[in-house]
């Protein structure tokens, strides 16, 4: 018997060690296989987990953010935010907004050395609409059909008017008719794209190097090596000097690593918690199946207005955050049809005047407002892989306790988050390019349709009109101007709290310079955004 | 005289060091029991300080108090163990004595549950009962209850079948006494003793299942004051040299594990006729 205690208490010292032990091995990996880390003309970095997330072949979604890496598409995301041709010199897009013309750039070749034709695009597109099961990122679901009259022109006929489709374009990486080989582009896609998959080992390490006949300019840096491992074994590689770039948690920039200084890059990512719109009730869904929606505390227009401008985000943002971020009410204004409302919160007053007014009053003096025998508090889930989520719901909740509303986080699977998010917060993460997520999240349409659509079952005639004027726009900018009249419509109601407009933060080698200003706000990506324009990187 | 006073025997030894180590545990249990959580509540103020005067354990990154921390996870951790301990020892009772008094196809069955259960490595299969029950407390403690009683029903069942062939035993049915009669007169006081201290020994094993499958994701949830989610965490904040979120914690789920370990080992000397005199 004694011998067993023993035995399992060293199993377990062996576990608690190990998540720290893996990190080490995957550099000593890197330092026996492949480019030593301190190399003229190379780099080592470590963005996160998210290249590993399955497949690089962009025709299953890989890349799929709106800027060039092993593949192009034919538009790309500026710094503002706006669409620029990336493969395509210009497009047109016909008044009754179901055809989209784009003409191409002369005289891209492939990596490969095969030169980019309109068949090509043709040839990308139609394999993601044959499987658009494979792809989530891409939705094409609205295109028809596509085709290329001339050499250097593709012609997009769509369904119906829709907008977004824009933003398919600058996501969709353009593979060759000729060299795609599915299973082969799953490791090594070819691209007309400026970087050059050489190594790719799964959960381990991606090893790219420099197209030297890429059509804008080839790269300065010409290998670069991704590794995989733990946030904090990251942290302590970089600290032995291992890694050039090492994406770090908000609550590690107030640390210090000799030879890096540290980014914070802007985002288009924002924190916010859903709260349920409607009161407790049951609902059928779409198999008929009954589901518990509804919260009878949120459900109360004036609890979710008191949240809203009664809680002092920058003070959430310093606690939870380090002070890394910027307070958000609603999409960022760094994106082109994000429109936030101005600031409006710490009027911890006006908040509890609110609320008095609308009967809820503390009676039994324990600090918990109650108005008919219900208690003036709900649930936030957070999911248990993200500690910053979690932090940032405890943080809300200790300003809602000073407005007398109580809050009490808890930490639970995904799986567990998609049922309990119909009647009770969730902290959820959107930064997307699309403003499609308008769509997801306000229209009625979307109550009791996916696992992000709509959970706080809002219902507005007037958002569900705008947004499909916005769909159906022909003009760009009508449809940026709907969107941005729909926001200011269901900003009234706050069907989601908007806290924070997160930063990435990285610990970069001072011998590297990212080139900050060609930066474009990071879309949701767990860090690996930093790659946008990593062309434009050079070593000093 | 002072010196002979010094000179305690080995059972008086024991006896001290088991009631010491059963205040340590019994304080910790009642202590975090009695806690009202907002003695460890979040206080922004003093985040990560290191340990001191005011914080003996330091605190953690949103300012709880780590000391109260660990003592109310403790103290669940022990409820655990205690539960599920006592749930593990009553099957393996029943099953043990089932299993080599009724013998046959009962005998079979037990003896290839045992089998079964042990031929899986055992914290799969506490993740598996575990993670199918929701997790959380319910789901740990389920979990720890169903996996533990293998080992003991086969020493409980051993000695029975040993017993059972005594002379005396043979004798007790040749006078027409039934079998649930003799199992509960002849059988039971003897294996009694070992019953006991495996299940003192059992403790030692769920807390420390416990806290695993917490440290791992599987058990108890980041919200509840556990050992498991208090030393996982610390693993985000040791590579910046926060070592008091780790070494704390850690020792003293070391200590009251080995304390049970050693009430085990003493109470099987001072039980077992080979060293009940020492």
């Amino acid at each position: 018997m004694r011998k067993k205690t023993w035995a399992s208490l060293v199993a377990s010292v062996m576990a608690i060690s190990l998540s720290a032990g893996c990190g080490k091995k995957d550099v000593q990996d890197i330092g026996q296989g492949a480019a030593p880390t301190k190399e003229e003309d190379s780099i080592v970095c470590y963005v996160g987990h998210g290249f590993w997330d399955g497949s690089l072949d962009p025709v299953k979604g890989a890349y799929a953010y709106g800027y060039a890496f092993t593949n192009n598409a034919l538009l790309s995301v500026t710094p503002d935010s706006s669409y620029k041709g990336d493969l395509a010199e210009g497009w047109e897009v016909s008044p009754d907004a179901l055809t989209y013309t784009f003409h191409l750039k002369d005289g891209i070749k492939f990596q490969d050395g095969s030169d980019l034709s309109a068949e090509d695009v043709v040839f990308t597109y139609e394999t993601v609409m044959e499987n658009q099961g494979d792809n989530e990122d891409v939705d094409l679901t609205k295109l028809e059909s596509v085709e290329a009259p001339k050499e250097d022109t593709v012609v997009f006929t769509l369904k119906e008017p829709y907008s977004p489709f824009l933003d398919a374009a600058a996501q969709l990486g353009i593979v060759p008719s000729d060299g795609y080989d599915s299973a082969a582009f799953d490791e090594k896609p070819i691209g007309t794209g400026p970087w050059k998959v050489v190594q790719y080992n799964a959960e381990q390490q991606l090893i790219v190097e420099a197209n030297e006949e890429y059509f804008d300019g080839a790269p300065k840096i010409k290998r670069v090596t991704f590794v995989d491992m733990d946030n904090e074994a990251a942290f302590s590689n970089a600290q032995s000097g291992q890694l050039d770039i090492v994406m770090v948690q908000p609550n590690y920039v107030s640390e210090e690593i000799e030879g890096m200084h540290i980014e914070e890059l802007e985002t288009m990512d924002v924190r916010n918690i859903s709260l349920p719109c409607q009161p407790r009730q049951v609902m059928k869904d779409r198999d008929g199946k009954e589901v518990e929606v509804g919260n009878d505390v949120t459900s109360d227009v004036n609890v979710r207005k008191a949240l809203s401008i009664g809680i002092d985000r920058e003070r959430i943002i310093e606690n939870a955050f380090n002070g890394v971020g910027r307070p958000a009410y609603g999409f960022t204004r760094n994106l082109e049809w994000g429109n936030a409302p101005e600031a409006v919160d710490g009027q911890a007053e006006e908040a509890r005047g609110l609320l008095e007014k609308a009967g809820w009053v503390d009676h039994d003096g324990d600090g918990i407002r109650e108005r008919d025998g219900v208690k003036c508090g709900f649930e936030v889930y957070t999911p248990s892989d993200e500690q910053d989520r979690y932090n940032l719901a405890v943080a809300v909740a200790e300003e809602a306790k000073e407005l007398g509303i109580s809050i009490v986080v808890k930490q639970t699977s995904w799986d567990e988050i998609y049922d309990t998010s119909n009647t009770g917060g969730v902290v959820w993460g959107f930064g997307q390019f699309n403003p499609i997520v308008i769509d997801q999240l306000f229209n009625s349409g979307g109550i009791l349709r996916g696992d992000f659509d709509n959970k706080p079952a809002y219902e507005n005639e007037k958002v569900d009109a705008l947004i499909g004027d916005a769909i159906d726009a022909a003009e760009h900018s009508e449809a940026v101007a709907k969107w941005k009249e729909a926001q200011a419509v269901y900003a009234e109601e706050y069907p989601y709290l908007f806290i924070v407009n997160i930063e990435h933060c990285y610990f970069v080698s001072d011998r590297l310079d990212i080139s900050v200003d060609t930066q474009i706000p990071h879309p949701h990506g767990h860090g690996i955004p930093i790659i946008c324009n990593m062309k434009d990187w050079s070593l000093r | 005289m002072d010196r002979k006073r010094i000179q305690w025997n080995t059972r008086t030894k024991i006896l001290v060091y088991m009631v010491l180590a059963l205040i340590y545990l019994a304080g910790i249990l009642v202590w975090g029991l009695l806690m009202d959580p907002e003695a460890y509540a979040v206080d922004y103020s003093v985040k990560f300080l290191p340990p001191g005067a005011g914080h003996l354990f330091g605190t953690d990154f949103m300012g709880r108090d780590m000391l109260l921390r660990c003592v109310k996870g403790l103290s669940t951790s022990i409820v655990i163990g205690v539960i599920a301990s006592v749930v593990s020892s009553f099957i393996a009772l029943a099953a043990g004595v089932a299993a080599a008094v009724v013998g046959g196809k009962l005998d079979s069955f037990v003896n290839w549950c045992v089998d079964l259960c042990m031929g899986m490595p055992h914290l799969v299969l506490l993740l598996l009962i575990s993670f199918m029950l929701g997790r959380g407390m319910k789901g740990v403690m389920v979990g720890v209850a169903l996996t533990h009683w293998p080992e003991l029903t086969r020493i409980v069942r051993a000695e029975v079948l040993q017993i059972r062939s005594e002379q005396y035993v043979q004798a007790a049915y040749r006078l027409g006494k039934s079998r649930m009669q003799v199992a509960r007169e002849h059988i039971l006081p003897h294996v009694l003793p070992v019953y006991l201290i495996g299940v003192i020994l059992l403790f030692p094993h769920a807390i420390m299942h416990e806290a695993s499958i917490t440290f791992l994701g599987f058990g108890l949830s980041a919200e509840e004051p556990a050992i498991g989610v208090i030393l996982s965490e610390s693993m985000k904040h040791i590579a910046t040299g926060k070592w008091w979120l780790a070494l704390f914690p850690g020792i003293m789920l070391l200590a009251a594990i080995m304390l049970f370990d050693r009430i085990g080992e003493d109470l099987k000397r001072l039980w077992n006729p080979d060293s009940g005199n020492e």
